[in-house]
C-alpha cells in the first residue's frame, strides 16, 4: 500500500493508507515549529486575556493551594521536625505539580478541542498536544522565580542546589509532552479518556510525595519510587528544600517512563495523524 | 516558512519519480470509516472477541480522476455522496483507506463554514495563524494584511474575537485569507452560499482572477448557478461513487435526474402515504408536451387515489427552478371543509398555468396534497414533470416583469419576435438554451 510522503520543497504531497515514515515525519514536524510557537503563544494570551489579574492567576492558584497544605499538614502530619524545610518542600512540589496537572488535562483533550482548526488545514496533530505544555511554561517559570523569592521568607536557604531547577523543568516538560501525546491521541477514539485523566490526576496527586515526604508512609514509601512523577517532583523539592532522601531510583524511573511515553506518543500520532480527523 | 525550512536531501529522492504534470491525482481511492454501533467506549473496545460490533461505512469507493494545473473543477452530489470526504483528502488532512492522493502545489482549503479559526482569538490573530498554517511567512502575511482586511469587509471588527462574528463575517474573513495566500490549489466547499450578493460577486471576481492566473480550483457547491459560472468540468458523486465526469451542463442534468430518482427511491422506501400519486402528465391544448413558450397555457394533471378516507384535502402546487429555487407556488383554500372522499376513490388534480419566466429554463412541477390545515402532507409527487420554457428574447431572470425601456424618449425595448426557438429542446434539463449571466 502506498505510504504518505511529503516533499515540501517541490510542494508535492502524496497521501496513501500508510503513514509518513519516521524521519520525514520528524522533518515535517520541525518545519511546523513556528506554528507550534504561535499556537502556544495564542493559547497563553487567550487564557488570561479577559481576566483583569491575567497571568497572576496562573501563579496565585497553586500558591494558595500550597499555603493551605503547609498550614494544615504541618499540624496534622506533624512534619515540623524534619531535617529539611517542609514549607519549601510543599511549595516546590505543589507549584511543579500544578503545571503538570493543568497542562496534562488540557493536553488530553487538545486534539478534539482543536477540531475547528484541524479538520480543514493540515499540520501535524501532535502540535496541538504539545501546546498546553509550552503555553504553561511561562507560568511555571514565573512560579519558580516566586519560589526562589519565597525561600528566605519560609526560612529555607537559597543554595547551589537551585541549579537543578532548570533540569527538573526540562524533565517535567518532556514528561508532560509525552503524557499529552498519548492521552490526546487516545481521547480522539475514546472520549472517556478526559474523565479518566481527571480522576487519575486526583489520585495521582496524593500518591506522589508532594505534601508529605515519602518516608512518612513508612513501608509503602519506597513503592512511590515507581510513580514516574515522584522523581520529577522530588528533583524540584531537592533544589528548593535540600536533601530529604534517596533520589536516584525515582529519577531513573521518571526518565525511563518519559522516554517510553514519548516514543509511544510519537508513534501513535505519526500513525494516526491523518486518521484523527475521521473521528472528530 | 514551511517550504523554506526544508532542504533538498536524500529523503526527497523517492519523490523524484513523482509525476507532477497534474495538479491533483486521485488513484483508485477508497475511504471507509469503521463505525462502532454504539459510541466508542474504552472498556468495551479493549475487550477481546468484541470485534463483531464494528460496521464499515464506505464513504468513497475506488475513485480515480486527475485535475490539470489551472483547471477549475466542480463537484456535485447529494449530502453523503462523499464530497466532503474527498475534499478533506485534497486538503491533506485525511488519508485514504486504499489508493493514493497526490497533490502538487500549495493548497488553500476553505471547507464548510469555518476555515480553521480559533474562536477566542481576534480576527487579526486568526489571519496571522491561518496565513501561517496555509504556508505564508510572517512577512508575507504582513504585506497582505491590509488587503485581506479590506477584502473581508470586517473593518474595525478585525480586533474582536471571531466568536462574536456573524457567520457572514466569519466566512468573508476566511475566504479573504484563502484567496490572498495565492494558493496553487484552492478548495472551496459550499462557501459562496454565505454573504450578501455584493460579496458573492466580489468572490466570483476574485476567483476569476485566480483562474486567469492559473490557480487550480476545486469547488463543491449546491448552487448550479455558481457551478455553471465557474466550472467547465464537473464531477458527479453518488453514494461514494464517481457517477459522471465531464461537461458541466451534462453533469447538472444528470445530477437532477439522479435527484429525482433518489427522491422516488426514498419515497417508495417509506410507508405508504394516505394518498398515492398514480401518474402525472403535462399537456398543451390537450397534447402531451415537455416544452412551452412563456405565454402558452399548460395543464399539469395528476391522477391520485385515496388510500384512506380523507376529508377536505387541499393541494399545493410549486414550480421549482433548476437549482431548486422556488419560482412560483399557489395553494387551494386551506381551512375550507368541502367534501369527504372514501378510501379507494380515484380522481385527478388539474393545474392550469402559464410559465411566465422571462429567462426561461427547465422547471419542475411539484404537487403536494395535504389535509385541511395545509400542514400535513398526505400525498406528494416526488418526481414532478419537467418543462422546458424557452426564454423571451432580450429578457433574463426567473420572473417576467414586462418592462419597457425608453432612452431619450425613444422606445428601445427589444421587441423581437416572441417565437420560440428552443421548443424542440430536450425537456430533461440538458437542453437549456442560455446560461445565467451570459
Amino acid at each position: 500500500m502506498p505510504e504518505t510522503q511529503v516533499n515540501s520543497q517541490r510542494n508535492v504531497l502524496e497521501v496513501g493508507p500508510q503513514p509518513t515514515r519516521l524521519l520525514p515525519w520528524f522533518r515535517e514536524f520541525w518545519a511546523y515549529r513556528e506554528v507550534l510557537g504561535i499556537l502556544a503563544r495564542k493559547d497563553f494570551q487567550t487564557k488570561y486575556k479577559r481576566a483583569s489579574f491575567g497571568i497572576v492567576w496562573a501563579v496565585l492558584l497553586p500558591m494558595i493551594q500550597a499555603a493551605v497544605f503547609v498550614v494544615i499538614f504541618s499540624r496534622v502530619g506533624q512534619f515540623n521536625h524534619l531535617s529539611f524545610n517542609y514549607s519549601a518542600y510543599v511549595l516546590a512540589g505543589v507549584l511543579s505539580w500544578s503545571y503538570f496537572g493543568t497542562s496534562g488535562l488540557a493536553a488530553s483533550t487538545a486534539i478534539v478541542d482543536g477540531s475547528s482548526l484541524t479538520d480543514k488545514v493540515w499540520f501535524p496533530r501532535s502540535l496541538l498536544a504539545l501546546v498546553p505544555a509550552l503555553s504553561n511554561l511561562f507560568g511555571l517559570a514565573t512560579s519558580m522565580v516566586l519560589l526562589i523569592v519565597a525561600l528566605p521568607i519560609v526560612g529555607a536557604h537559597v543554595t547551589w542546589r537551585l541549579v537543578f531547577l532548570p533540569v527538573a523543568i526540562v524533565l517535567l516538560l518532556l514528561f508532560t509532552a509525552g503524557f499529552g501525546l498519548v492521552t490526546s491521541a487516545l481521547h480522539v477514539y475514546f472520549r472517556d479518556v478526559k474523565f479518566i485523566v481527571q480522576a487519575a490526576l486526583l489520585v495521582w496527586f496524593y500518591v506522589t510525595p508532594i505534601v508529605y515526604p515519602a518516608h512518612a508512609l513508612h513501608t509503602i514509601g519506597p513503592y512511590l519510587d515507581f510513580n514516574p512523577m515522584t522523581g520529577i517532583i522530588n528533583l524540584f523539592q531537592f533544589a528548593a528544600a535540600g536533601p530529604f532522601g534517596p533520589l536516584m531510583r525515582p529519577i531513573l524511573v521518571s526518565i525511563g517512563v518519559t522516554v517510553v511515553m514519548l516514543v509511544i506518543g510519537i508513534e501513535v500520532t505519526r500513525r494516526h495523524d491523518r486518521l484523527f480527523v475521521d473521528k472528530l | 516558512m514551511i517550504a523554506s525550512s526544508w532542504t533538498s536531501s536524500d529523503a526527497d529522492a523517492p519523490a523524484l519519480m513523482t509525476d507532477t504534470s497534474k495538479a491533483i491525482e486521485i488513484i483508485n481511492v477508497s475511504k471507509s470509516y469503521v463505525k462502532l454501533n454504539e459510541q466508542a467506549m474504552l472498556l468495551k473496545s479493549i475487550m477481546p472477541f468484541n470485534r463483531a460490533e464494528k460496521e464499515e461505512l464506505k464513504a468513497l469507493q475506488d475513485i480515480s480522476f486527475s485535475v490539470e494545473h489551472g483547471e477549475t473543477l466542480g463537484i456535485l452530489g447529494r449530502n453523503g455522496a462523499g464530497k466532503s470526504t474527498l475534499m478533506r483528502m485534497l486538503a491533506g488532512v485525511s488519508a485514504p483507506s486504499e489508493g493514493l492522493v497526490r497533490i502538487v502545489g500549495r493548497v488553500a482549503p476553505l471547507l464548510s463554514v469555518g476555515v480553521g479559526f480559533h474562536k477566542e482569538m481576534s480576527g487579526r490573530e486568526n489571519v496571522h495563524v491561518n496565513g501561517m498554517l496555509l504556508g505564508l511567512t510572517k512577512k508575507e502575511i504582513n504585506q497582505r494584511f491590509d488587503e485581506i482586511v479590506a477584502f473581508s469587509e470586517v473593518g474595525e471588527f478585525i480586533d474582536t474575537p471571531v466568536k462574536f462574528y456573524s457567520s457572514g463575517m466569519y466566512m468573508r474573513l476566511g475566504f479573504a485569507v484563502a484567496v490572498h495566500v495565492e494558493p496553487q490549489i484552492l478548495l472551496l466547499d459550499e462557501v459562496l452560499a454565505v454573504g450578501d450578493v455584493a460579496f458573492q460577486l466580489k468572490c466570483f471576481d476574485r476567483m476569476r482572477e485566480l483562474q486567469h492566473r492559473g490557480t487550480t480550483i476545486v469547488m463543491v457547491s449546491h448552487s448550479m448557478h455558481a457551478i455553471r459560472l465557474m466550472c467547465p468540468r464537473v464531477l458527479l458523486f453518488r453514494k461514494g461513487k464517481l457517477e459522471f465526469d465531464g461537461d458541466a451542463e451534462e453533469a447538472i442534468s444528470t445530477h437532477h435526474q439522479l435527484l429525482t430518482l433518489d427522491a422516488a427511491e426514498d419515497h417508495f422506501g417509506q410507508a405508504r402515504m394516505p394518498i398515492s400519486v398514480l401518474s402525472r402528465r403535462l399537456q398543451r391544448d390537450g397534447v402531451e408536451t415537455a416544452a412551452a413558450s412563456h405565454d402558452e397555457t399548460l395543464e399539469a394533471i395528476w391522477s391520485i387515489r385515496f388510500e384512506e378516507p380523507i376529508s377536505s384535502p387541499q393541494a399545493a402546487f410549486r414550480i421549482l427552478a433548476e437549482d431548486g429555487t422556488l419560482a412560483y407556488s399557489i395553494h387551494t383554500t386551506i381551512g375550507d371543509a368541502w367534501r369527504d372522499f372514501d378510501a379507494g376513490h380515484e380522481t385527478e388534480v388539474r393545474v392550469r398555468f402559464q410559465p411566465r419566466f422571462g429567462g426561461g429554463g427547465t422547471f419542475r412541477l411539484m404537487l403536494d396534497i395535504t389535509d385541511i390545515t395545509g400542514v400535513h402532507v398526505l400525498g406528494t409527487d416526488p418526481e414532478g414533470p419537467r418543462v422546458y420554457v424557452g426564454p423571451r428574447p432580450g429578457t433574463g431572470g426567473l420572473g417576467d416583469a414586462l418592462a419597457t425601456i425608453d432612452i431619450d424618449d425613444v422606445h428601445m425595448t427589444n421587441h423581437r419576435s416572441l417565437a420560440m426557438d428552443g421548443r424542440a429542446a430536450d425537456a430533461n434539463g440538458s437542453g437549456e438554451a442560455r446560461r445565467p449571466g451570459s
